[in-house]
Order: C-alpha cells, then sequence, then structure tokens
C-alpha cells in the first residue's frame, strides 16, 4: 500500500492491506492481533510484521505485506482481491464465494 | 507489463470465459504469495484456500499468433539441446527434468473438482498456510520497494526506481515476477519496443555496462534447474 502520510485511518488502512480494525484487534480471517493502544499506521505495521519504506524524493511510504507468521498466508481464508479487468470494469475474488475457484496468475511479458 | 493491449491478445487467444484481470501492482504476490508465472491458487466453495500459490498450468497452449512461431522455434531448438545434455550428461539432464510436471497438473485440478475436499490434492488450512511462501520481515520491506519503485518508473523517476527495484530484487531474490518486470521494462525500452520487445529482458549486446540491475532473465533463468524454477509442490 502507498501512502503520502503514515496518519491515515483505519478505513483506508483495511481498503489497502486487508486486515480490518475491530474492538478485538487488526484481524484478517480469523487472526486477530491485539492493539492495545488502539489504531495508527506505525505501531499497527510493527504489530503485524509490515515494513514501511519511505522515499524521500517523492514524498511517500509503503506499507509491505504482513509477515506475522513467517509465511505469506496468515489464515487459509481466502483474501479479498480486487482487480480491473482489461476493459477496466472491477472484479472481486469474493463475488465467486459458493463457487470453486482455481485463480492463476500468468504474464504477457 | 501491466497495460490492458499487453494482455489482451492473450485473452482473445484464449477467447476466456473466465474473468481475466489486471494485476499492475503485484497484488497477488502480496496477499497469495505468488512468486512466479504460471503460479495457481485453488479456493473452495467456502472462500478457504486448500492450495497456496505453486507452479501451475492450465490445459492447452492459448498463445496469440505472433508469439506462437517465436515459441515453436524455441521448442525445437530446447529438444534439440535437452537431447544432447540427456546423451553427455544424464546428471544435468534429470536435474533440468525435475519440477512440476506441466502435462498432469489439469488432472489434479480435474480431481478437485469431483472429489472437494475428499480430493488427495486438497490440503488442511494448517497444510495451506505451511505450505504458502516463506517470508520474514525482509520481504516485506522487499514487496514495499516494488510497490515504490513501480510507482516511480510510472512518474519517469527513473534512478529511483531503479534503487527500489533493485532492493526489491535483493530482499525477495527468489521472486522472479519482481524481477522479470524491471527486466522487461528495461530490455522493452532498449529493443525499442514492439510485440517482442518486452521479452528481452536482459542487456542488448555491447549494452552491458547501461543495465541498471544485477541479474538479467537469460542469465539468471539459464543457471537455474527447472526444479527451483517450478519447484515441484503435487505428485499426480
Amino acid at each position: 500500500m502507498l501512502v503520502t502520510s503514515l496518519n491515515i485511518d483505519a478505513t483506508e488502512f483495511h481498503a489497502g492491506t486487508g486486515w480490518e480494525i475491530k474492538p478485538e484487534g487488526a484481524c484478517k480471517g480469523e487472526v486477530c492481533v491485539p492493539l492495545p493502544d488502539g489504531f495508527d499506521l506505525a505501531s499497527t505495521a510493527e504489530r503485524l510484521g509490515m515494513a514501511v519504506v519511505h522515499d524521500e524524493t517523492v514524498g511517500m511510504w509503503a506499507v509491505g505485506p504482513e509477515s506475522l507468521n513467517g509465511r505469506a498466508l496468515v489464515s487459509a481464508t481466502a483474501p479479498e482481491l480486487v482487480l480491473d479487468d482489461a476493459d477496466g470494469n472491477e472484479f472481486r475474488l469474493s463475488s465467486l464465494h459458493g463457487k470453486k475457484v482455481v485463480l492463476v496468475a500468468w504474464a504477457p511479458y | 507489463m501491466s497495460e490492458p493491449d499487453a494482455s489482451r491478445p492473450f485473452i482473445e487467444a484464449a477467447n476466456a470465459t473466465h474473468p481475466s484481470l489486471l494485476d499492475p501492482t503485484h497484488k497477488v504476490d502480496a496477499l497469495f504469495g505468488v512468486i512466479n508465472i504460471p503460479n495457481v491458487v485453488w479456493i473452495d466453495e467456502t472462500g478457504t484456500i486448500v492450495r497456496p500459490a505453486e507452479p501451475g498450468w492450465p490445459p492447452g497452449d492459448f498463445y496469440p499468433d505472433f508469439l506462437r512461431e517465436y515459441l515453436d522455434a524455441r521448442d525445437i531448438e530446447r529438444e534439440t539441446k535437452a537431447a544432447e545434455v540427456e546423451a553427455t550428461n544424464p546428471e544435468l539432464a534429470a536435474k533440468l527434468r525435475g519440477g512440476q510436471d506441466r502435462d498432469s497438473y489439469a488432472d489434479a485440478i480435474r480431481d478437485w473438482v469431483a472429489h472437494g475436499v475428499d480430493s488427495r490434492f486438497a490440503l488442511t488450512p494448517d497444510e495451506v498456510i505451511a505450505g504458502s511462501q516463506d517470508r520474514p520481515q525482509d520481504k516485506s520491506a522487499g514487496a514495499a520497494h516494488f510497490e515504490l519503485a513501480n510507482h516511480l518508473w510510472s512518474t519517469d523517476a527513473r534512478d529511483a526506481a531503479f534503487e527500489h527495484f533493485r532492493e526489491a530484487h535483493r530482499l525477495q531474490p527468489e521472486n522472479w515476477t519482481y524481477k522479470r518486470q524491471a527486466w522487461s521494462l528495461v530490455g522493452n525500452e532498449a529493443a525499442g519496443g514492439g510485440e517482442m520487445g518486452r521479452f528481452n529482458q536482459g542487456p542488448l549486446p555491447g549494452q552491458e555496462s547501461e543495465w541498471p540491475f544485477a541479474g538479467d532473465f537469460p542469465t539468471e533463468a539459464g543457471a537455474t534447474p527447472a526444479g527451483d524454477y517450478y519447484p515441484k509442490t503435487l505428485q499426480v
């Protein structure tokens, strides 16, 4: 997730990372990580093992994905994936709930 | 290359009836642990992943005409070379033959479609998590550098983009998509674009000193046995 300020709210954090801020903490799938001091980007990223990298030339920060358990997946619950098709129409992976899905990542290099 | 027009000929050649989506910022890397293409993830009706990202191929070859001719020629060259290696160096030949089996991958998918959770290929949640990519925090930093690099490239801040690409490659050396993205952007430019420009993922002869990255595709892929490039995760 790219941000121009570290002062973002929980809604933006959820949209950018898939981690939802709830009373019990930062949650994804069935996993919740307590946030004793509530939500702010820097401390939440630290709790979730997300790297925050700054580029001074453009004044932006990039927040990397969580590295909570040392694996790419913290849960087997599929994360939401929102992408556009080639005509610019938004598609949500969750709209396929109820069907088996084979997600194939390819490239037209 | 993430522009719609780069993907469109492939989508049309496949006559795809499923959604075909663009992922210019490599969300599937961060969310699913994709590190190479093709990589495949299986998700059941409840939205539960039953196989984490792994090398896999759909049945059939669907290539646009402009690429078919090139690939046919390359296949003939590869087969000739493989026969030579087989005859002269059986140990190396075995290594080159290793890795995920292309031809039977679709059979495993069919088995899961038929048998669901009882398919021997469907993994438990714990197995899925354990089988997903390794991700200590420095790999999260690699992903962050990659996102900055892509953004900076799109704003023509080339030198800054190169720095972040190099950091992404250093921190996630196993991620071929991070490397090939950078290599194809620069290689395409050097080759003058066109249909085949983006397949040029290394320095052109005589331009080696201008190449901004530590590696390039012909060198690194050439030194990587098939079993490392497409590790075997599935026994059909």
